[in-house]
């Protein structure tokens, strides 16, 4: 992995303000735009972790296809602006999240300072290529083919029960 | 200034949380899927950092956060496909008319 | 050609698996609504299976075996294969072909009925099943396909589950049938038990048939007289409910709120004769104590001689031929118990051609016309079921010859004189007053014709003339005689009106006795109470203790939970804005409270254990 605080940092400023862009542009391509930053940063945050093949399918799957098929969507619909209300309920939301986020950075801490080994946080950082890519091979093929296998039937009876849906015209 | 572990993940908790509160703010149907999707990124990061830091051998969360994509992208799939159904009834994007079935 | 046969016959037998699935997957995802495709499938399915089946008894020798390890837990290992020998290969034959028959009559049958694809797909594995049943090596997987043929059957009658009554007399079949399956698997058990600790050799436990003569020798040999004894009468009680003898033979009747293929399937070649299989499998236990022979003649011939009486006076024409059926079932087992295999299996084939195009040929509600080719298909039929002509002539004689006890005898005969008269008054009410003039479909009247000159082909095959005329023959005439004086006196009429003692032994004592067995198994307080075990006295004062705790106690504290439950689900109702988001907020802050009440929690422990 590289461990470089200056990409760190420009990373998360991007995505944590592309993320913000999603959410409050107004018009629904803009927020598109916004969301294709956010996959890419996430596929830099994979490859600075060290796992490139990750990065390599975060972009090949959130950074172009999924955009195309939202685009295609948006197209389709032809979105016009609605006017939207808001809520009491937002509050809170807004009181939970921090509840949410006290309780998830206090667990955090405890934990650390509990037993620094809870983790088991190695010394060594850095990751081969190679040894990645074996353990992915081992890992799809050996350990958890059950789980590919099934992704794959997954993947075949969404296309087959879109067909059908098509089909029986709804 | 090294950069830990809890770095990462404080950034998988932002996405994830910024997803979250995303999906009950907006109104738009389109950016709640966006949304989910962001969810979804920042579960991953979670699963690669742990990955990363405390299992050098095996690496199950990169597995676990390939699977992940792939059935966001399903799921992706299928939602855009009924939000183009409902559409072509309700004329609308709105969140809030989308509450039968 | 060893390979060749196990190949064609495992094909065979999974293809209407196949279908079944072929069928009910198509219709899931509508890929597929053709009816004409599920017809084909399900005829071609069946017809193969005949061939085949055809084939492989010319060629075969020496029974053959092919077993995969099903499950294996340390040493406890169960198969699962198939074990082709001459016996299921003729069962076999006759499935198929009668389930190809019953199908052609079906797709005519059923074409107005809505849903009828799932008719043919629980055909399909129906036959699945039952030749799965006939074709097991061993007990265990005898006892899953058992099970799976008692499923299917229940779905096949409750084919119109919209109609209640329908539906409840399928599960009434069930529950009858439960009976069986709970004797059958508590045998099974015990005997692999006896084999686990007992036989030297650790594949006895899988109970195969191929070393059946083994086991049934150690089995009484380290095994004391009653428990042995207990075992085989587990094995008979399942046979007997399977095969519809005596006191369990009321699932017979239940049986026919079914459609007429159905009834005619099931009747035949398929659910009842899995009793007399099993019986069949299972001669060598029965060979160590002749007891149970006996046993099985005696349960056999009042089977046989009360069913027919029941017949008699029965109306309703589908009722006589299901009481017909656990009398030719009774016979079978008789022939059973002398030991005469033969008998039975040509007894079974006979019953079963024939019952079928009987069932095939009756008129479908309340039809009072008929045709002449119907009428002569039903006195072939008739006429060879009561044993004056073809197959079933052969079938009486030849068990009637090896029968060895006088009284027994004239027993036998007195069951072949009811039943010729039944039969023949089965015939007059049908067709005593009923005018020309109905058209036989063209599919029907050809899967009739196709077992009526299937059952003639038969009596050439195995010479049926070389058994000479004897006592049943004569006195099934003398019976058909006796009917048609008393037609011509006009006294039958009067038979119709049964005993009342007869139809309480029938319907109300054994009802009776059902309901005072599961009384007795779910009411343990009232046996106590009765047995007088507990004094009085003490059982009032805890009577009038519990019922002030019932009163002060437990019913505020009910009142309160009621009280809660109204108060929470008017909350709730206030919270239904059918709006996506609002609960999906409504998740997210429940998991919050959960997770900040995880970390409390754990924040004590952890101060209590530091």
């Amino acid at each position: 992995m590289i461990n470089n605080p200056i990409i760190f940092y420009i990373a998360s400023f991007l995505i944590i303000m592309s993320t913000f862009g999603v959410l409050f542009s107004k018009n629904v391509i803009y927020s598109l735009l916004s969301a294709i930053v956010v996959f890419f940063t996430g596929a830099i945050f994979f490859y600075i972790l060290g796992s490139e093949y990750n990065a390599i399918i975060q972009a090949a799957v959130y950074g172009l296809a999924v955009p195309i098929i939202i685009g295609v969507s948006i197209m389709f619909t032809s979105l016009k602006k609605d006017t939207y209300q808001e809520k009491m309920i937002h509050y809170i939301l807004i009181i939970a999240s921090g509840i949410f986020i006290l309780a998830f950075v206090y667990l955090l801490m405890m934990s650390m300072a509990m037993n620094p080994n809870t983790f088991n946080i190695r010394e060594i950082t850095q990751v081969n290529f190679f040894d990645v890519m074996s353990a992915f091979a081992k890992g799809i093929f050996i350990n958890y083919v059950w789980a590919f296998e099934l992704i794959s039937l997954l993947l075949t009876i969404v296309i087959v029960g879109i067909t059908v849906i098509k089909r029986r015209g709804v | 200034m090294d950069i830990t572990m809890y770095h990462y993940l404080f950034i998988g908790l932002v996405l994830f949380l910024m997803g979250i509160i995303g999906t009950m703010l907006v109104k738009s149907v389109v950016k709640v899927l966006i949304l989910i999707e962001i969810m979804l990124l920042g579960v991953n990061i979670n699963f690669v950092t742990f990955s990363t830091f405390c299992d050098g051998i095996k690496f199950d969360g990169y597995i676990l956060s390939l699977f992940y994509i792939a059935i966001g992208a399903v799921e992706l799939a299928v939602a855009l496909y009924i939000f183009y159904l409902m559409y072509k009834k309700k004329q609308s994007d709105n969140i809030e008319k989308y509450n039968e079935l | 050609m060893q390979n060749l046969i196990l190949d064609n016959i495992t094909l065979t037998i999974l293809i209407p698996l196949w279908i079944f699935l072929i069928i009910m997957a198509g219709r899931f995802f509508s890929v597929y609504v053709n009816q004409g495709v599920t017809n084909i499938l399900t005829l071609l399915s069946s017809l193969f299976g005949f061939v085949v089946s055809l084939i492989v008894y010319k060629n075969i020798g020496y029974p053959l075996d092919w077993s995969i390890t099903f499950i294996r837990i340390n040493d406890f290992v169960i198969d699962f294969g198939i074990r082709v020998d001459r016996l299921s290969v003729i069962l076999l034959a006759i499935l198929f072909f009668i389930s190809f028959c019953v199908q052609l009559y079906s797709v005519s049958y059923m074409k107005e009925k809505t849903k009828n694809y799932r008719f043919f797909a629980l055909l399909n594995l129906f036959n699945f099943a039952m030749s799965f049943l006939i074709l097991s090596p061993n007990l265990f997987q005898f006892y899953v396909f058992w099970e799976l043929v008692g499923v299917v059957s229940y779905l096949l009658i409750g084919f119109d589950y919209e109609k209640q009554e329908k539906s409840n007399a399928s599960r009434r079949v069930f529950l009858v049938n439960r009976i069986g399956d709970v004797a059958l698997i508590s045998a099974i058990i015990f005997s692999s038990y006896f084999m686990y600790n007992y036989a030297g050799n650790k594949t006895f436990v899988s109970l195969s048939f191929e070393d059946f003569n083994a086991i049934s020798v150690i089995l009484s040999a380290y095994t004391s007289q009653i428990i042995f004894i207990s075992i085989c009468v587990l094995f008979l009680l399942a046979a007997m409910v399977k095969s519809a003898q005596f006191p369990f033979h009321t699932w017979l009747q239940d049986a026919m709120e079914a459609e007429l293929p159905v009834s005619a399937l099931l009747h035949s070649a398929t659910m009842v004769i899995a009793g007399v299989y099993l019986l069949t499998r299972l001669v060598p236990i029965f060979d160590m104590n002749g007891d149970i022979y006996r046993a099985i003649i005696l349960i056999g011939i009042i089977t046989a001689i009360m069913c027919s009486i029941m017949a008699i006076l029965e109306k309703h024409p589908k009722k006589i031929l299901a009481y017909s059926t656990s009398a030719n079932l009774g016979l079978m087992f008789m022939a059973l118990g002398l030991g005469n295999i033969k008998a039975v299996v040509i007894l079974l084939i006979a019953h079963a051609l024939m019952k079928s195009s009987l069932f095939l040929l009756l008129p479908h509600g309340e039809n009072k016309t008929f045709s002449y080719t119907e009428f002569y298909c039903f006195c072939i039929s008739g006429l060879s079921l009561c044993g004056l002509i073809l197959l079933g002539f052969s079938a009486k004689e030849y068990s009637y010859i090896l029968i060895n006890n006088i009284w027994l005898k004239y027993l036998y005969t007195f069951a072949s004189i009811l039943g010729a008269f039944y039969i023949t008054k089965l015939a007059i009410s049908l067709y005593g007053n009923a005018e020309k003039g109905r058209k036989i479909k063209p599919l029907e009247l050809i899967s009739v014709l196709f077992i009526i000159g299937t059952s003639i082909l038969l009596y050439f095959k195995i010479k049926g003339w070389q058994y000479s005329l004897g006592a049943p023959f004569y006195c099934s005439i003398c019976g058909i005689v006796f009917i048609l004086i008393l037609e011509k006196l006009n006294l039958l009429s009067k038979i119709g009106n049964c005993p009342k003692i007869i139809e309480n032994i029938n319907n109300v004592q054994i009802v009776k006795l059902y309901e005072g067995i599961t009384n007795l198994a779910c009411n343990i307080e009232r046996v106590i109470y009765s047995l007088n075990i507990i004094p009085k006295k003490i059982l009032l004062c805890g009577v009038v203790a519990f019922n002030w705790i019932e009163v002060n106690i437990l019913n505020r504290f009910i009142k309160l939970v009621a009280e809660c439950t109204k108060m929470l689900s008017k909350l709730d109702m206030k919270m239904q804005t059918k709006n996506i988001q609002t609960y999906n907020a409504y998740a997210f802050i429940f998991i919050t409270l959960i997770l900040a009440l995880i970390i409390i929690a754990y924040k004590l422990i952890l101060g209590q254990v530091s």
